[in-house]
This record gives C-alpha cells, sequence and structure tokens, in this order.
C-alpha cells in the first residue's frame, strides 16, 4: 500500500495539471481569493486522487476538501500542559507510596495518550470514523503524501520564481 | 475491516486505545520521517510524545502548504501567457 515516493509524486503532479487546466476555464469569473483558494484545492484533491481510493484519508479529503481546521487545539493543548504539570508534582510528592505514584503516572499517560489521540483525529480528514489501528496507518500514509505535496509546490514555486526574474 | 476492528478490540481488552505493539510499530516507522524522535537513540519513547510530535508535524506541514498556496497565487498572477505556465510545469516532470 505504501509507495514510493518518486511514484507518488508523479502521481500528484498529473492530477494537479489536470485539475489546474479544469480551473483555467473559470479564470476570469473568479475572485482573487477564488483563485487562492482554488490553488490549495486543487492541491489537495490531486494529493488525495493520487493514492486512487485506497486510503480512508484521500476518500474522506475528496469528498469533503474544504473542511474546517481544527480550533479545538488550544483548549486541548492547555488540558495538556495541565496533566504535564499535575504528573510532576505528584512525582515530586515524597509522601506518595512508590505503587500508588506508579498508578498515578500510568493513568495520566493514558490520559495524554486518549487525548493526543483525539487530536490527532481531529488532523487526519475522516479521522473520527477510525479505530486506533486504522488511524496509525492512515496517519504514516497521511505524512508521507503531505510530503509529497510540500514537495512539489516547493518545487513549482522555486521555477516560478525562477521564471519571473527578469534575464539579463 | 470488522475483523480489523474486532482483532483491535481484543489486543485492548475491549477499551480503545493504542496497544505498546501499535506504538511501537509506529515509533519505527515515525523515526524515519521525525527528526525530533530520529535523534534520540533510546528505543522507549513514550506514546504520547510520539502523538504529539506526530502532530505538530502534521500541523507544520498543513501550515507550509498552505504558504506555499499563498506563494504561488502569486507568482503564477505575475507570470504572463499560458505557453511560460506550461512550459514550467513541464519543466516539473523531467
Amino acid at each position: 500500500m505504501h509507495l514510493p515516493h518518486s511514484t507518488l509524486k508523479q502521481e500528484f503532479v498529473k492530477k494537479w495539471i489536470m485539475g489546474l487546466q479544469r480551473c483555467k476555464f473559470s479564470n476570469k469569473k473568479m475572485s482573487i481569493f477564488e483563485r487562492k483558494k482554488a490553488i490549495k484545492l486543487s492541491a489537495d484533491t490531486a494529493m488525495a486522487s493520487a493514492r486512487k481510493g485506497l486510503t480512508c484519508w484521500s476518500r474522506a479529503l475528496i469528498s469533503n476538501p474544504d473542511r474546517p481546521v481544527p480550533t479545538t487545539t488550544r483548549r486541548a493543548s492547555s488540558a495538556c500542559k495541565k496533566i504535564v504539570k499535575r504528573s510532576r508534582r505528584i512525582r515530586r510528592t515524597a509522601k506518595c507510596g512508590a505503587a500508588r505514584k506508579g498508578q498515578i503516572t500510568r493513568s495520566i499517560a493514558q490520559c495524554l495518550v486518549r487525548k493526543r489521540t483525539q487530536i490527532l483525529k481531529s488532523l487526519i480528514p475522516g479521522g473520527e470514523f477510525m479505530n486506533e489501528v486504522c488511524l496509525i496507518e492512515e496517519t504514516l500514509d497521511y505524512i508521507t503524501s503531505l510530503r509529497v505535496q510540500v514537495d512539489v509546490m516547493r518545487s513549482l514555486a522555486s521555477a516560478s520564481a525562477r521564471a519571473s526574474e527578469p534575464h539579463n | 475491516m470488522s475483523s480489523r476492528r474486532s482483532s483491535s478490540r481484543q489486543s485492548t481488552g475491549g477499551v480503545s486505545r493504542i496497544s505498546d505493539d501499535q506504538i511501537i510499530a509506529l515509533v519505527s516507522k515515525l523515526r524515519h520521517l521525525l527528526p525530533e524522535i530520529r535523534d534520540n537513540r533510546s528505543d522507549k519513547v513514550s506514546a504520547s510524545k510520539v502523538l504529539q510530535e506526530t502532530c505538530n508535524y502534521i500541523r507544520s506541514l498543513h501550515k507550509e502548504v498552505e504558504d506555499l498556496s499563498d506563494r504561488l497565487f502569486q507568482l503564477l498572477a505575475t507570470i504572463d501567457a499560458d505557453g511560460a505556465e506550461a512550459a514550467i510545469i513541464r519543466s516539473l516532470l523531467m
């Protein structure tokens, strides 16, 4: 299921060109904001369709490309900070018995894992519907695809920057 | 899909949690992707740390895509004619 970087890159470029060509026809009627969004939208759709429906995240992204960026992260991260502070305070307290301390830090660790799993689920498209096993595999695939997307977009940006420089 | 679900229930005793074996598998794969964990030589990396680094990394990738989209919009707007744009995209394929 995991494709090599170069194969994924070629698939992504192919799909992105197709998407961008379709955008061109409606160029004259689009506002600047819409055109900006179109670049990211076409890149995300190309990244997802390059996986050819083999992964959950790609199917979720294609069916809902405009999903809002999760805003709960600040609340969750401040909750995590409170948990970490509490665990440090408990470890410093000498009065707790060793076994009890171990129990407390274990349950705090479990709480942290649960909270961070929730955050991860909110970051992966379609993550809220996945079980833990699926989530891990999908995360790895999603990260690989994101890296390809960033790689190609960076190359295009530097090539465009070079092309727009005046020739001496 | 259902067999995967039932096997995860058995391994975690009915509680939906990531098991240690799954974390070890994730760490070994993520090790190649995340610089923070790659530099940490010890095998004992906590599950919550791995999850945190993964989330941070995904967020940074998202941000980079946003910034690159904005930059591309500005750059492509300054290039005239379809011929030049097509040539650039073609050069990516070589």
